[in-house]
């Protein structure tokens, strides 16, 4: 079980990565047709169609999708100043009512994201570049990872009560200075 | 007044959670929903579900894990370690002497990067040692650096402009442009600081013997060119309008790789690490942007943005008085928030009220990043504090004392952009021009 959940989220988060070295890829692609276009004359115009929209659909599967790696990575910003400072018993309590909240609003978020998805499909909502695009095909991949994310927040309050220490806490204070962006 | 009564309720809430740990993105899902909850009788679900995928997949926001990656790329490849050798013999000469590396240093990785905390880092983890060796004194050493890597955050390609731009719906390509003259003047300041306080007491300076001829000093940068022309292509071509920032950001991307090769850096493992690290941060930022994001539209429910506007209006504060009290307001929730959580939650509660005080929301962009650069050096939850502690193992509360005139000096800038506002709009400005 252990390692099924830890490959599910390694996978997601390297699809992710490939889904962000695509939109790469692609825009570069396209930067190229744009100066072959513009130095080719007349009868040359090169474009990818609605490359726009599929580098924006890219971005959101692949932000969703890291989600959870993003997680178990200690990738997301919490604020560590206070719960460093509590007692262990105190601490772990802290820990465990936050997680349980944001499991409660992952889960509720991804029920409606699924509904939002199922009435896409029913109305069979498109997206308005040249290439039409069935909208619910993003969105569930979208869905995919918040659905990931849920299952990661469950098992992360699983094993604090379990094992009464955090699985996120070994490499948070790192990966948050390494990745903080700021 | 329950209005009232329930927007102390919400901002109590939010602090509490913020502070027993749970996540920044989901602290503002929540307080989003309880908001609704509580003030409006909108459904909720589905607002959310709709606002999570809305503001997921736009254009402009794909620029943020290019120039992401861009940094990654550069961080892994020799880099760093060119940006002594290729400065020093430039700053040899100048009061304050080598102390200018970290500040010269900092400005061209910040304007690759992106990021303060990265910036810190690889400056420092080759600058500290070789200052340290040569008998600077440790305050500047320590201080130049804290405060220098904060132009990160304010010289283009900077993420946190891409997340003030896409949260307010501002041009980014006019933000960055926008950046470029407030962060040069910046550098500008902190490289002048240095030089007073060494022509001041010039014992604190040791002396540096070598020479070089104007040859040897190109030979010596030889590998910071092709870096600084990427910077000027990438900054030119959105400043020109052939590029969108995301169109110059992927370009940067195959351009860094391309430099990285050549310094014979780059292998699977490497791209793989690159890869991960920029999707890693790229997922967190998104996801913060989304909680925002519903926060934006929850606080529309409510209203409260408007009766905060209001309220702020009725006093009939002159802009200077806002901006004041705003700066004291902005370092403070910086003493104890990251520099995205800060933007974020500005944009969704205040922006109403900024506009309504008649402010350029282009203009407030770099105002606030100045100030969020601030927030970067003071404890207790200053990033590049940790980080110099990180890399020093010197007490976060030197490190702070160390940067205090960098502080001062970054809210001295505050002071002229507010003077002088054309600083930040002339060449945003120009731009509309052509």
């Amino acid at each position: 079980m252990r390692k099924t959940l830890d490959r599910l989220y390694l996978c997601s988060g390297a699809l992710a990565s490939l889904l962000i070295a695509a939109i790469c890829v692609l825009v570069c692609t396209q930067v190229v047709f744009n100066l072959i276009t513009r130095f080719g004359g007349r009868s040359v115009n090169l474009t990818i169609p609605s490359y726009g929209d599929f580098a924006g659909y890219f971005l959101a599967a692949s932000s969703f999708l890291a989600l959870a790696y993003t997680l178990t990575r200690g990738g997301h910003i919490r604020v560590n100043l206070v719960l460093s400072r509590l007692p262990a018993p105190l601490r772990l309590i802290s820990e465990v009512l936050s997680t349980t909240l944001c499991a409660v609003v992952s889960l509720y978020a991804t029920y409606y994201m699924a509904r939002l998805c199922l009435e896409s499909h029913e109305y069979q909502d498109l997206s308005t570049g040249i290439i039409a695009i069935p909208i619910w095909i993003p969105q569930t991949v979208v869905l995919l990872g918040m659905s990931i994310l849920s299952i990661a927040l469950i098992d992360i309050l699983h094993s604090l009560i379990t094992t009464r220490t955090s699985t996120i806490d070994s490499n948070s204070e790192s990966a948050t200075i390494g990745h903080g962006s700021e | 007044m329950s209005d009232i009564a329930t927007t102390a309720l919400l901002l109590s809430l939010l602090i509490i959670m913020l502070a027993s740990g749970v996540w920044v993105a989901f602290a503002l899902m929540i307080t989003g929903v309880l908001g609704m909850a509580l003030m409006s009788s909108a459904p909720i679900g589905p607002i959310l579900a709709s606002t999570i995928w809305g503001h997921s997949h736009s254009w402009s926001l794909a620029a943020l894990p290019m120039f992401i990656l861009m940094g990654e790329i550069l961080l892994r490849s020799r880099l760093s370690d060119d940006m002594f050798g290729g400065l020093a013999p430039w700053v040899g000469r100048l009061p304050g002497k080598l102390l200018h590396v970290n500040i010269f240093g900092c400005a061209i990785f910040a304007a690759v990067s992106g990021s303060s905390a990265a910036t810190a880092a690889t400056i420092g983890k080759m600058s500290i040692p070789e200052l340290k060796e040569r008998g600077y004194p440790e305050s500047l050493v320590l201080g130049t650096l804290a405060g220098s890597a904060t132009l990160g955050l304010l010289i283009p390609p900077s993420i946190i402009l891409i997340v003030y731009g896409v949260a307010t719906e501002q041009s980014i390509a006019r933000l960055f442009v926008a950046g470029v003259i407030p962060g040069l003047m910046l550098v500008i300041l902190f490289a002048a600081y240095v030089a007073l306080v060494s022509i001041l007491n010039p014992i604190l300076i040791p002396k540096e013997q070598e020479r070089y001829s104007f040859a040897q000093k190109l030979r010596a940068s030889r590998r910071l060119i092709p870096i600084f022309l990427l910077i000027a292509g990438v900054i030119g071509s959105i400043y020109l309008g052939v590029a969108s920032p995301t169109d110059a950001a992927a370009v940067g991307v195959i351009f860094s790789l391309l430099l990285a090769w050549t310094t014979g850096s780059v292998s699977v493992q490497m791209l793989k690490e690159s890869l991960l690290g920029a999707t890693i941060t790229s997922c967190m930022i998104a996801f913060i942007l989304t909680g925002a994001a519903f926060l934006s539209v929850s606080m529309g429910f409510t209203g409260i943005p408007r009766n905060l506007a209001a309220w702020i209006g009725s006093f009939e504060l002159s802009s200077y008085a806002l901006l004041a009290a705003l700066t004291v307001f902005f370092i403070l929730l910086g003493c104890f928030l990251d520099g995205i959580s800060v933007v974020v939650l500005t944009t969704s509660i205040i922006m109403p009220m900024v506009e309504q005080a008649g402010i350029d929301p282009l203009w407030f962009g770099i105002y606030l990043v100045i100030v969020v650069e601030m927030s970067q050096i003071t404890p207790p939850v200053g990033f590049n504090l940790f980080v110099i502690q990180g890399l020093t193992g010197i007490d976060i509360l030197r490190v702070a004392k160390a940067a205090l005139p960098f502080f001062m000096l970054l809210l001295f800038a505050v002071v002229i952009v507010v003077i002088f506002p054309s600083i930040v709009t002339f060449l945003p400005t120009m731009m509309t021009k052509n």
